[in-house]
């Protein structure tokens, strides 16, 4: 893959300077369901994350936590050094983001969209948004309640990616998109991003799209890491003789069920 | 628990189960009321219409709101989007295997006979107070008017927020003939073969949309608005200066409109009795022009209720929604916007006020009969103090409507639904009680010469109330750097100044010996938003900081 040398990220000792999310023992319930237990992940900069588990696995939460949205009941979060909570202007403006909800005001036209959201960030690039609208075949003038679930995800994107943030965060970013946009779009992008040295978190329930585009993967089940490692050291630890599991098989070895499940 | 046995029965128990704490709350507040009349009036003691009794206006309120409660409820319009162009029946009911007919028909059957009943009850309840109110005809008019709101919200319609004009406007004409059969003393059989056959009238529509809903049929007539659209694109402005402007237009599209289009919807209506008040005595007149100047304030109430939720079409409508939880812009910031869109808001519902009374006034030939009014407050207090009363009495309407929207933002801003749902039961107890002891002060002179004489412990009392929470919010926002030292003080000191001005102010206009400085000292303080205005971020990081 190519990217910063591989390191276990609950390892926390990388160098501050280069460590892009730092998470320390963080805790967190949901009355009686504790969504993250004791989580410690430290992510150094300039590669993809890729952040795998079953649904309900608590995959959204520590995204959520990550953005600021939840607070850290106890542990803590920081991204790039800072509180989400206590400097969401020094955070947000950093990151990109693309929610699994879909939540874009649905009253926008596209070009709305870019107009509103350009103002947040002074590092925007309107060249590289209009490559990606044109790219993405998004009509300025459609109003975003009215573009399909994977139009919509494509307009997330757009406004995630159109000044290039430091970090950028996916919420289970295959929602909607179909196999070919998805393995054209969503794996250039996040290569494009991971070669310019920024860092990509992304989520996903999907097992073989993390495989194809994620230097690092961190499986988590129950709220607890399972696993956290470099893509090629997991796959090495588990090869037996000559044949290398998939990640799916790895995923089953650890958690005990598959991370999606099975059609009725 | 017995499961429905039909589809009828499975849309009754839907109905039920979703709101059956409203109907235990209705049973309790009827409960209330039976209570007040026994301690306040005593058994077998009648209750008049006239002052000084009048306690049937308690049930007015509470009525009223259950009343548009139920419209809701059975026309499924607290689910959906009432703007859109899409039908608000549920989607997800139109792929149960049962009959469009059955579809249309139980929900109305259902809300036909709540509405009636809720009528019949309180019609009971008032006999039991001697008072003789008709019983059919208004059961009949509640049941009418709520199969209309049903047949026509839920019908597809080509643009948006056409579905609101023609509700509105099909119900005011509706009420506008009821009014003036009763203007007219109409004969009860008359009334009821005016309403009765719309029932049936209503159903066929209803089924009409619902037929149409179900099939996907929606009309599309955005091809006729293509031409403007354009043409608004390629005039579109540039960028936004900063962040606080995008954020302040995105406010004002989502919200900021809600207001003025409210009050442009009941202008005409309400200027329309000037047509038929001018050769009535000059009270009449003065009523309807108090009626206008009082509708940004009071429709404010209602628009408010929109701009402290997050998101009015998220699952959570409360909860901040991800998009605008990440906005990279502080609380406070994003609350500036949400207080600067309410100042835009009231400024266009007023410019439509201010546009409309006189012409109104003008086209109606009532013109002279308010400069005369004007003519004696310039004689009776001065020209100059006149004005000031005046400008005083507009801003105090202006800065009343701005704080409607907005005083109550702190509460929908938490996101939390117990909190919102203990506040509305506060109000709600607020309405219940207020009226009673009102009465009760007015009737008993000893009461209201006791109440005089504490005024101003009552006022100052509340002023302390106000000081300690607006303390612990200046605490709150400090303590968890909501806002920057320099932020805190500047609106500590912007709100002084603007406590003193208005000081000034009554104590200037209102020059009468028998008011001491003191009180009006204390109503300027009481007058001018500080806590619930600075709790507003405090609620909103409290939402999107979960």
């Amino acid at each position: 893959m190519g990217h910063q040398p591989a390191a276990i990220v609950t390892d926390s000792t990388a160098p501050t300077a280069s460590v892009v999310i730092t998470v320390s023992d963080l805790t967190r319930r949901f009355g009686a369901t504790t969504a993250l237990a004791s989580v410690s992940l430290s992510l150094p900069r300039g590669a993809v994350y890729g952040l795998v588990g079953a649904n309900g696995a608590g995959k959204t939460t520590l995204i959520k936590h990550i953005l600021g949205l939840l607070r850290a009941e106890s542990g803590s979060v920081r991204v790039f050094g800072l509180d989400p909570v206590a400097d969401p202007v020094g955070v947000l403006s950093r990151i990109g983001y693309l929610s699994e909800e879909n939540d874009l005001p649905g009253w926008m036209r596209v070009d709305e969209l870019i107009r509103y959201s350009r103002a947040f960030y002074p590092a925007w690039d309107d060249g590289y948004a209009e490559e990606l609208r044109q790219r993405f075949a998004l009509d300025s003038t459609a109003r975003i309640k009215n573009l399909s679930k994977g139009q919509k995800a494509r307009a997330g994107l757009l406004i995630a990616l159109a000044y290039r943030p430091e970090l950028l965060v996916l919420d289970e970013p295959s929602s909607g998109l179909d196999p070919i946009v998805r393995r054209d779009i969503l794996g250039a992008v996040l290569r494009t991003i991971a070669d310019e040295g920024r860092t990509v978190l992304f989520s996903s329930h999907l097992l073989d799209e993390v495989e194809r585009v994620a230097d690092h993967v961190t499986m988590i089940s129950q709220g607890r890491v399972v696993l956290s490692a470099p893509l090629d050291a997991i796959r090495e630890s588990h090869r037996v003789g000559e044949r290398t599991p998939s990640l799916e098989e790895i995923f089953v070895a650890h958690v005990g069920m598959p991370a999606t499940p099975p059609d009725p | 628990m017995r499961s429905p046995q039909s589809p009828a029965q499975a849309i009754a128990w839907e109905f039920r189960r979703r709101h059956l704490r409203v109907l235990i709350a209705l049973a309790g507040y009827l409960l209330v009321l039976a209570a007040i009349k026994l301690l306040m009036r005593g058994l077998g003691q009648p209750i008049t219409l006239e002052p000084p009794d009048g306690r049937v206006g308690v049930a007015l309120g509470p009525l009223s709101v259950t009343f548009f409660y139920f419209l809701a409820v059975f026309s499924f319009g607290l689910a959906g989007d009432l703007a859109a162009r899409q039908s608000i029946y549920p989607a997800r009911m139109f792929t149960l295997p049962v009959t469009t007919r059955a579809l249309a028909g139980w929900p109305m059957l259902y809300g036909s006979a709540v509405m009636a009943s809720l009528w019949l009850g309180m019609a009971l309840l008032a006999r039991w107070w001697d008072l003789a109110l008709p019983v059919i005809w208004p059961a009949l008019l509640a049941a009418v008017f709520l199969a209309w709101t049903q047949a026509l919200t839920w019908m597809p319609y080509g643009w948006r927020g056409v579905r609101v004009v023609v509700t509105v406007l099909w119900l005011a004409a509706l009420d506008v003939i009821v009014l003036l059969a009763i203007h007219f003393k109409v004969s009860e059989p008359l009334m009821i073969g005016f309403l009765a056959p719309q029932l049936p009238l209503a159903y066929l529509t209803a089924r009409f949309a619902v037929a149409r809903a179900r099939r996907g049929d929606i009309p599309d007539w955005r091809g006729m608005r293509a031409r403007p659209a354009a043409i608004a694109q390629v005039s579109q402005p540039g960028h936004f200066p900063s962040p606080a402007r995008a954020q302040l237009w995105f406010e004002w599209r989502r919200h900021g409109r809600t207001l003025p289009a409210l009050v442009a919807l009941l202008l005409p209506f309400e200027l329309a009795f000037l047509f038929l008040v001018r050769h009535d005595p000059p009270v009449l007149i003065f009523e309807t022009l108090l009626v206008v100047l009082l509708t940004p304030p009071f429709m404010a109430t209602f628009a408010a209720t929109m701009v402290s939720r997050a998101n009015p079409h998220a699952r959570d409508s409360y909860g901040v929604t991800p998009f605008d939880a990440t906005r990279p812009m502080t609380s406070a910031g994003l609350i500036g916007a949400k207080l600067g869109m309410a100042i835009w808001s009231t400024l266009g519902a007023w410019l439509l006020v201010l546009v409309a009374i006189p012409l109104g006034l003008k086209l109606s030939g009532t013109w002279p009969t308010v400069i005369g009014w004007v003519d004696w407050l310039a004689r009776v207090f001065g020209t100059p103090r006149a004005i000031v009363i005046l400008l005083l009495v507009f801003s105090s309407l202006i800065v009343s409507t701005w704080k409607q929207l907005v005083h109550s933002m702190y509460i929908g801003l938490t996101g939390r639904v117990w909190v919102i749902r203990t506040s509305w039961l506060f109000a709600l107890a607020f309405i219940i009680m207020i009226g009673p002891v009102a009465q009760w002060i007015i009737d008993d002179r000893a009461v209201a010469a006791g109440v005089w004489t504490a005024l101003p412990w009552i006022l100052a009392a509340l002023v302390g109330v106000k000081m300690i929470a607006a303390a612990w919010v200046a605490q709150r926002l400090y303590s968890s750097r909501l806002l920057s030292d320099r932020m805190l003080v500047t609106g500590a000191a912007g709100w002084m100044v603007a406590v003193l001005l208005l000081y000034g102010l009554l104590a200037w206009a209102f020059f009468a010996p028998l008011i001491p400085r003191y009180l009006l000292g204390l109503v300027a303080i009481l007058a001018m938003p500080l806590a619930r205005l600075s709790a507003a971020p405090l609620a909103l990081a409290w939402n999107r900081h979960r």
